[in-house]
């Protein structure tokens, strides 16, 4: 059994999901978290699957995040719909609601934040509100994991049931052109309703026609520019859409009125809060306020100040390279396994996982750190705070959101675009986020930071995560004056409450980006390493002692020249850059396993030829997996190979001129 | 009169939109601001460029720009 869980974005929806099913999603205090759609089985049931759909206000899609919606409606089996509603929020949420009991499948309303409603002064009459709407209805709060509650809402969703449908007194012409339209449809063969179609492409869903193809499109198109114009000749509405909106909202307004039961006389606390939020979004503090928190943030990650991070990887070097390589090399050499496999096994495969597994306690602090940012709102602050300078650079302030997630990985941030609607806007932000510097990149300024940069480690990391969003704010100019003109000009932002954001949750992300990056180790740079090393211990002649006869070598030699004015023509430095656009961790595995140690690294390399190195290798080309989603996410090999090319081009001038600058001095 | 030139804590309707693309009017109305709605402006922030907006109990932000084709009739 598959059951749909459809609602607003920002109404508890993944916390419930969370709480319904036997595992996580990303939970977060902003709208669009759920980029794609995730299914769970449902706990305390056997045989059932919940849907997490994407949050969206209306069926009628505005980006492409939203088109999911209308398309599970109307392709996926599915045995009934669970609506979660904002019961602080009733009047807005009720839009999406009637659209889906309209439809006249099986639905269950959840109404979330009771609690929160409740402090407000208010209790919602449920029975009065389930003959109104004529559908099931439970109250629940998400946040506060009832089991109780838990196995209420699972035997609501097993006998969910097939309610009365409902029937809104639409305007007239809308009434006429929704049996005109339905007759038009009388070939095409759909699983929903065909009244709930029309009134779908009356509203103006052109999802519909993407996926039912209707035989007899262009005279429903006629019939739509028909009701249209009446609407407007008779002074109905505006505009079509907009006489829909209001017979919808006239009726929710009376069952709001019917259903809202006062027990408390309240004053309303406005969400922006004027005492924090003066501060917070200060026109000269915000951004000052913003970066604080940031610097803190990193200085608790990676700082030798406060540094929490920092500490738990010391601890887990020492531990990795002067307790298990020793043990491990001592007892193969027992066990009879030197020279070559012994090699292979302790300074290709342990060397170079362990290299990069050092830095996962600093992730996992960043990410812990990050989350708990998320979950209290204050995100829907920087968006306003960094809206005016971001339109400066064809983003909007809610681009924001994909670019945190960057911070993290790039994969996820650029599906986190989708909820742009904007299709120019949502390429231009695909093309410049993978200059955000991701967390796979870390390990690479980590490691050179221990080796050279040591005294200024924070400072230093950001720095070089500032060089990020400049060229990235710097590319983004470049392309809205150029190609994509006129992107960046919308911006409606929603802001959301405060919230006490839930250990439970945050420790969850913290754990899941550790456990991807673990898996990661153990598989790409697993891999990686063993190549490498055995491509750097084997040459034409066979298995080589000294590794500049080898194939790695041979091959790295032709393409490190380029390299050279750069200040690390060196084969090893290329081979790790090149091997890197696997995975951006592969980069230091392959440099502590071609070079032999961390002591080699820090002798190959000087200070100034370290900072070029690090420069460039948190700029170029993105790795694999991240081309592979700009592919799928703007469907077109241009930019796909543009994702490529420009960022390497922008990589080596950024590079050269960072060297120009240094030699000045 | 448009938003953009409401004062800070009066209420108003929204008879008309000047201007603005579809697009951002569906947008504009999934959070609840149409013709009709009554909206409260709260506050005007980020140097007079955003516009803090109550609508149904939905706090939002819309750019001045913005705030400026949405035509109102003051209560």
């Amino acid at each position: 059994m598959i059951f749909l869980l459809a609602g607003n974005p920002n109404t508890g929806k993944s916390t419930f999901f969370n709480m319904m099913t036997k595992s996580h999603v990303h939970v977060g205090n902003y709208s669009g978290v759920t980029v794609e759609k995730r299914v769970h089985h449902i706990k305390h049931l056997s045989h059932a699957e919940l849907v997490d759909l994407p949050g969206t206000y209306n069926v009628v899609p505005s980006s492409e995040d939203e088109g999911i919606v209308t398309y599970s409606l109307l392709n996926e089996a599915y045995q009934g719909i669970v609506n979660i509603v904002d019961s602080t929020h009733l009047k807005r949420n009720l839009h999406l609601t009637i659209q889906l009991l309209e439809l006249c499948s099986p639905t269950l309303l959840v109404l979330n934040l009771t609690d929160a409603l409740r402090r407000n002064g208010y209790v919602i009459d449920l029975d009065k509100l389930k003959n109104l709407l004529g559908v099931d209805v439970v109250a629940i709060s998400a946040r506060n994991h009832d089991e109780k509650e838990e196995l209420m809402v699972a035997n609501k969703i097993r006998d969910i049931q097939l309610h009365k449908s409902l029937k809104l007194d639409y305007p007239q012409p809308i009434m006429w052109g929704i049996n005109q339209i339905r007759n038009l449809l009388r070939y095409d063969n759909v699983r929903v309703k065909k009244k709930w179609l029309a009134l779908q492409i009356l509203e103006g869903n052109e999802a519909v026609f993407q996926y039912v193809k209707p035989h007899k499109e262009k005279e429903i198109k006629k019939v739509v520019q028909e009701v249209e114009q009446q609407i407007v000749k008779e002074g109905i509405a505006l505009s079509l859409k907009g006489a829909i909106f209001n017979t919808r909202r006239e009726f929710i307004q009376r069952v709001v009125d019917a259903v809202m039961i006062r027990v408390e006389n309240k004053q309303h606390t406005k969400y922006f809060n004027q005492k924090i939020d003066r501060i917070l979004t200060h026109q000269m503090w915000g951004i000052p306020i913003f970066l604080l928190i940031m610097l803190t943030i990193y200085q608790i990650s990676f700082g030798s100040f406060l540094g929490l991070g920092s500490m738990l990887s010391d601890w887990f070097d020492l531990f990795w390279t002067d307790y298990l390589l020793e043990w491990t090399a001592q007892f193969l050499n027992r066990i009879g396994i030197s020279g070559f496999a012994a090699g292979l096994i302790v300074d290709g495969i342990l060397a170079g996982v362990g290299g990069v597994l050092v830095f996962l306690p600093q992730i996992v602090v960043l990410f812990f750190l990050l989350a708990l940012l998320e979950g209290t709102g204050y995100m829907a602050r920087v968006a306003i705070v960094m809206d005016r300078f971001l339109s400066r650079f064809g983003f909007n302030g809610k681009s924001i959101i994909p670019i945190i997630t960057g911070f993290g990985c790039t994969v996820p941030a650029i599906m986190a675009t989708r909820t742009i609607p904007d299709r120019k806007e949502r390429i231009l932000t695909i093309l410049t986020l993978p200059f955000v510097s991701c967390s796979a990149r870390l390990p690479i300024y980590g490691i050179f930071v221990s080796l050279f940069f040591e005294q200024y480690r924070a400072w230093f990391i950001m720095a070089i995560y500032l060089l990020g969003v400049f060229v990235m704010l710097f590319s983004a100019k470049l392309f809205s004056l150029s190609y994509f003109k006129g992107a960046g000009t919308t911006f409606v932002l929603e802001v959301p409450p405060y919230r006490m954001p839930q250990l439970r949750t945050i420790s969850y992300q913290a754990l899941e980006k550790a456990k991807r990056f673990v898996k990661k180790a153990g598989t790409f740079i697993l891999v990686g390493s063993v190549i490498l090393w055995l491509l750097s211990n084997v040459g034409p002649n066979g298995i080589e002692a000294n590794s500049t006869d080898s194939f790695l070598s041979i091959i790295s030699g032709w393409i490190a020249p380029i390299f050279a004015p750069l200040g690390f023509g060196e084969w090893q430095a290329t081979s790790s850059l090149i091997s890197g656009i696997l995975a951006k961790e592969v980069v230091v595995s392959s440099l502590i396993v071609l070079y032999g140690s961390k002591a080699a690294i820090a002798i190959a390399f000087t200070t100034s030829s370290a900072l070029a190195y690090v420069v460039f290798a948190s700029l170029y080309i993105p790795c694999i997996s991240t081309i592979a989603t700009v592919r799928s996410e703007t469907g077109s090999w241009k930019w796909t190979m543009f994702s490529v090319i420009y960022p390497f081009t922008v990589a080596y001038l950024v590079t050269l001129l960072i060297r120009m600058i240094i030699q000045l001095f | 009169m448009t938003i953009s030139n409401m004062k800070k804590g009066s209420r108003a309707i929204v008879t008309s939109f000047d201007g603005l693309d579809e697009a951002f009017v569906a947008r504009l109305m999934d959070v609840g601001l149409y013709e009709c709605s009554e909206v409260t402006l709260l506050n005007i922030i980020a140097m007079g460029k955003l516009f803090l907006l109550e609508v149904d109990e939905v706090e939002l932000c819309i750019r001045k720009d913005d705030a400026s084709r949405i035509v109102v009739k003051q209560l």
